[in-house]
């Protein structure tokens, strides 16, 4: 593997990390989404909101995520995504794994965890 | 700005789903305000916005052809109207398919009810129809009469018909084609393959032309036979020993050691008096003379257009010229009255003490199939209360309201159809295991298979019931109210419960099935008492810790000296035997049909002679304390008891009441009991308790006990059954029994061995089978009434949440909701139980000849019943009122209180409301394009 393809692939598995881990909090959709991966990650993982969706839908084809029109009073609707069981599964063992990938890399090559 | 339009326009050349472009245009408009809100210009925000749109495009092929799943089920479109009455019913079918697969559960829950109802019902209904209505084998078998004798209005003691009225009549008559003599005897086959025991009719030759019966191959035989040893087989037991090798004609087989040639075989279906009949050897009946009276049983055949009740006439007029058989008419019939004949078709003589339990069964599996309509149609009903609106869209739409009450009847049609498949795959099943669930005396037992009558009654009720359950949420249809169901925005207006037409009617439906419920657990608990009762009558005996087996030394084998010697053996190898407490055989055992009978003079204690007519019986010493019958007055027999000793008798309680008052002891009675040619005189030393031998209901008669060891060392009786008695488990004894048996003579087999107790349980199977049966039933009724009221009361408090939250809003308390669902429960349980109650009172009547030792009106069932239907632990009718309530509070989001859960339920009924609109909308729009 390349080191591009290494860090798309990282860059991917990052994302839908995040994305998990935002909705565990609470429903939320896209565009807070979108705001809310740049405000937590301090700008350090350059997203944008462009390759949202085709994320969220790649998601949804998965299961680990799902989309519904909510409508709240004097609002226009708007589509809210939600975990699914799959997706609490799935963020639990990703958790697990990059903790396991940071540990190791703080020992063999000393970066530290942020 | 119409961004869904911009964000189209640009994407215009990929091509994406509407729901796509609506999201990115929401985001488009949200990029855009936040920009504006940071200061900036409207061309910095657009330009903002145009840049996410170029790189959207760039990531067209990710959001290209896509489409959100929709969590909100597509709604399915109804039907379009056709022209004729009839049209488009299989796109109706297909609806209703579609609906139902949407509610699994619904569906599963009203196929299932509906299977059991029909599926009980065709069992039923298949076994009524076979016993009661199925035409019986023989051909023209509704001119078959069964007849019985009786003298001075007394049935005999045995069997029912005596040579002397037989041949009085049989020479003379004018009404019958003819009279047949049989009577039936197990015996021991040899001479083909292994020994066994088998059911063999000794009946005279006209039996087959009374039957009209035509052999499988031979002859059948003929008047000229009758003192001939032949014999017809039956076609099993033809197939069984001769592998239905025709050769098997001319052979011979051999019955208690007596040869009889095979001249013919008869088939199986046409097997008289049932299929338990093996063989057929000839009966000469003999000439009354003198002292001798021979019984059997006997069937005619009515002559065309004569009647039973003109042969019993004709019977009766000619057996008054029957010849005079003095003391043993006596014996046998315990009078010496005028001789009388009945005459009874052959199908009610076979099935008359069955018919009306079969019916009470019927009319009670009727019930249970009531319930289980009913439950069905008041959750159709619960369900057409939520589609309202869609009646009301697709009426408002120009469907007729025909058309709307011919969908709903369908969607019922669908429900039931589907329940009487399974309900018939149900019947199917369990028919397969009637002859082992059914007792072996039931009659018409081979008769009984799922024809093409009991499958059309299967289809038929589930026409009927789906048609009829369909109807009434129809009948509603026809009621509804355009305008008000389009602009009413809920369900259930406040203070709606239980004043509408539907909340009427599912009361009312509900009440019937607690009814319906209270009526069959009274019926069932009824029955069972009354079997308690029949298990623990005192029947003079102990049955407890006791085994029985029969020993049948046949005269032409074991004459009365070996029988005597093998019967002592095998009672010193019992007593030897640990374990056993008493070993001891009687020559007429409790629980064994048949028996003899003899009457003799005594000296009365006024010095007079009386005629007496007693049953006798041989017994050895220890038989009393073996059986556990009661001496109640001077002793048993004892040891000492030989022939060196004096002659000894023992009488029970009704011989001393009935002949001699208090002072039985010490009368001295001829001994033998026609047993003995030689005159002798005995004393009779104890008087025993009464046994009743058949049934616990059983009149006790007189019996006379002898000491078998007073006979000359000789056995007069060629049956008999050994009772053994032990302190253990009795049926650990069979092994030990059989193996004494054996050793004492390599021949001997010992058979029917079985404990007392099971004894008794055969006896018992009908009562005990009617008793089970109506119990499943009455405890299917429950749990479908239960299944019903819970889904239906769940359905109604979901329904009045609206008014539970206006209330609760306006300060009741969660205590005051809960009174008021359980409040309705409880009115439906109180009507339910009332007109049930009624209903019982009424239909038990027709139970009361099942019952023995409990009235039908027996006050403690009447009163423990009801209290068992309102029981909170019983899943009838408490539980699902108090589920109900929990249902509701259960609803309530974890940590929410007062006004929290207030506005919570409300916002929950606004959302649900609305999408109910949404729904309707999309109905209208999708019925539009159907439409044109």
């Amino acid at each position: 593997m390349g080191i591009d393809a290494l860090a798309r692939e990282l860059k991917r598995g990052s994302t839908e990390l995040l994305i998990l881990a935002l909705l565990e909090e609470r429903d939320r959709h896209g565009y807070e989404l979108a705001g809310l991966i740049d405000d937590r990650s301090r700008g350090a993982i350059s997203f944008h909101a462009a390759s949202l969706y085709p994320t969220l839908y790649r998601m949804e084809d998965k299961d680990l995520i799902e989309g519904r029109w909510v409508e709240k009073a004097g609002q226009r609707r708007r589509r809210y995504y939600r975990l699914t069981a799959v997706g609490k599964k799935t963020l639990a063992s990703q958790r697990g794994v990059w903790d396991t990938f940071f540990e190791a890399l703080n020992r063999v090559a000393r970066i530290r965890q942020a | 700005m119409d961004w869904k339009a911009r964000v189209r326009t640009s994407l215009a050349s990929v091509g994406v789903a509407d729901e796509v472009a609506e999201e990115l245009a929401q985001h488009a408009r949200a990029e855009y305000d936040a920009a504006r809100a940071d200061g900036g210009t409207h061309e910095e925000a657009d330009l903002r916005v145009t840049a996410l749109l170029i790189r959207w495009k760039a990531e067209a092929p990710a959001l290209r052809h896509r489409n959100h799943r929709n969590r909100r089920l597509e709604a399915i479109e109804p039907p379009a109207e056709g022209s004729s009455p009839f049209a488009g019913i299989g796109r109706d079918f297909r609806y209703a398919a579609r609906l139902l697969r949407r509610q699994p559960r619904y569906a599963l829950i009203a196929i299932l009810t509906m299977a059991i109802g029909i599926g009980a019902t065709t069992l039923l209904f298949s076994v009524t129809y076979g016993v009661l209505v199925e035409p019986l084998p023989w051909p023209s078998a509704e001119r078959i009469v069964v007849l019985k004798e009786t003298r001075g209005g007394n049935p005999p003691r045995f069997n029912s018909f005596s040579n002397a009225a037989y041949l009085a009549w049989n020479d003379h008559a004018a009404t019958v084609d003819g009279l047949a003599a049989w009577s039936q005897r197990s015996v021991t086959l040899t001479g083909a393959g292994d020994p066994d025991r088998i059911r063999v009719v000794a009946a005279s030759a006209s039996l087959f032309t009374v039957l009209d019966a035509r052999p499988l191959i031979g002859a059948l035989f003929e008047a000229k036979d009758e003192s001939a040893p032949v014999v017809v087989l039956s076609e099993s037991l033809w197939r069984q020993r001769f592998g239905a090798d025709p050769s098997a004609l001319g052979r011979s087989v051999s019955f208690d050691g007596e040869a009889h040639t095979i001249v013919g075989v008869l088939p199986d279906r046409l097997s008289y008096p049932d299929r338990q009949a093996r063989a057929w050897i000839p009966l000469r009946v003999p000439p009354a003379s003198g002292n001798s009276l021979s019984m059997f049983e006997a069937i005619g055949r009515l002559r065309p257009g004569a009647t039973a009740a003109q042969a019993a006439a004709e019977g009766t007029a000619r057996g008054r010229f029957a010849a005079e058989t003095g003391l043993t008419t006596v014996a046998v019939f315990g009078s010496n009255g005028p001789l009388e004949i009945a005459a009874q078709p052959l199908r009610d003589a076979l099935t008359s003490d069955v018919r009306r339990p079969l019916i009470v069964l019927l009319v009670a599996v009727g019930l249970l199939l009531f319930t289980a309509t009913a439950n069905v149609a008041s959750l159709q009903l619960a369900r057409a209360t939520t589609r309202q609106r869609e009646m009301a869209v697709r009426a408002a739409l120009g469907a007729g309201i025909a058309r709307l009450a011919r969908q709903l009847v369908v969607e019922s049609l669908l429900i039931s159809l589907a329940g009487g498949a399974v309900g018939l795959a149900l019947a199917w099943t369990l028919h397969g295991f009637l002859p082992v669930v059914l007792p072996a005396d039931f009659p018409r037992i081979d008769d009984l298979d799922i024809t093409v009558v009991a499958v059309s009654f299967a289809v038929l009720t589930a026409v009927v019931t789906g048609v009829v359950f369909g109807l009434i949420p129809a009948l509603r249809a026809r009621r509804l109210d355009l305008v008000k169901a389009l602009t009413e925005d809920s369900t259930a207006p406040v203070g709606a419960g239980g004043r509408s037409f539907t909340s009427r009617a599912r009361m009312l439906i509900m009440s019937g099935q607690v009814g319906v419920a209270c009526v069959l657990l009274i019926g069932a608990a009824l029955l069972g008492r009354s079997f308690l009762v029949l298990l623990a009558t005192d029947r003079g005996y102990d049955p407890s810790g006791v085994l029985t087996a029969r020993i049948a030394l046949a005269p032409a084998t074991y004459p009365a000296p070996l029988r005597h010697a093998l019967v002592r053996t095998i009672l010193d190898r019992l007593e030897a035997t640990p374990g056993v407490t008493h070993a001891s055989f009687t020559s007429e055992h409790p629980l064994t049909p048949g028996g003899s009978t003899s009457a003799f003079g005594i000296r009365s204690s006024d010095g007079g002679t009386i005629t007496v007519q007693a049953s006798p019986r041989i017994v050895s010493a220890r038989y009393f304390s073996a059986a556990g019958i009661r001496v109640v007055d001077g002793r048993g027999f004892s040891e000492t008891d030989t022939e060196s000793a004096s002659p000894v008798v023992v009488v029970n309680r009704t011989f001393a009441r009935r002949f001699l008052g208090d002072a039985a002891v010490g009368t001295r009675v001829p001994m033998g009991g026609g047993y003995e040619q030689v005159r002798r005189e005995a004393i009779i030393v104890g008087v025993v308790d009464d046994v009743r031998y058949l049934t616990a209901s059983d009149s006790s008669q007189p019996e006379v006990y002898y000491a078998y060891r007073q006979f000359g060392a000789r056995l007069p009786v060629s049956t008999v059954t050994l009772v053994v008695r032990t302190l253990d488990d009795p049926s650990m004894l069979a092994r030990p029994v059989r193996t004494a048996v054996r050793d004492a003579d390599s021949r001997l087999v010992a058979e029917s061995v079985r404990t007392m107790e099971e004894h008794m349980l055969l006896g018992l199977a009908r009562p005990r089978l009617y008793a089970i049966v109506l119990g499943g039933f009455a405890a299917s009724a429950l749990l479908i009434a239960a299944v019903g009221l819970f889904g239906v009361l769940s359905y109604t408090v979901a329904q009045r949440s609206r008014e539970l939250a206006v209330r609760t809003a306006l300060g009741a308390r969660r205590v005051d909701v809960v009174k008021l669902v359980f409040g309705q429960t409880m009115m439906i349980a109180a009507m339910g139980i009332a007109g049930g109650l009624v209903a019982s009172f009424v239909l038990t009547q027709s139970i009361a000849a099942l019952l023995h030792g409990v009235t039908p009106h027996d006050r403690a069932t009447f009163v423990i019943v009801p209290l068992v239907l309102v029981d909170r632990r019983c899943p009838g009718v408490a539980a699902p009122g108090a589920q109900g309530c929990e249902t509701r509070s259960s609803a309530r989001p974890e940590g929410l209180t007062g006004d929290q859960e207030i506005r919570s339920l409300l916002s929950k009924l606004l959302v649900s409301e609305r999408e109910d609109r949404i729904d309707a909308a999309r109905a209208m729009s999708r019925d539009e394009p159907g439409r044109n």
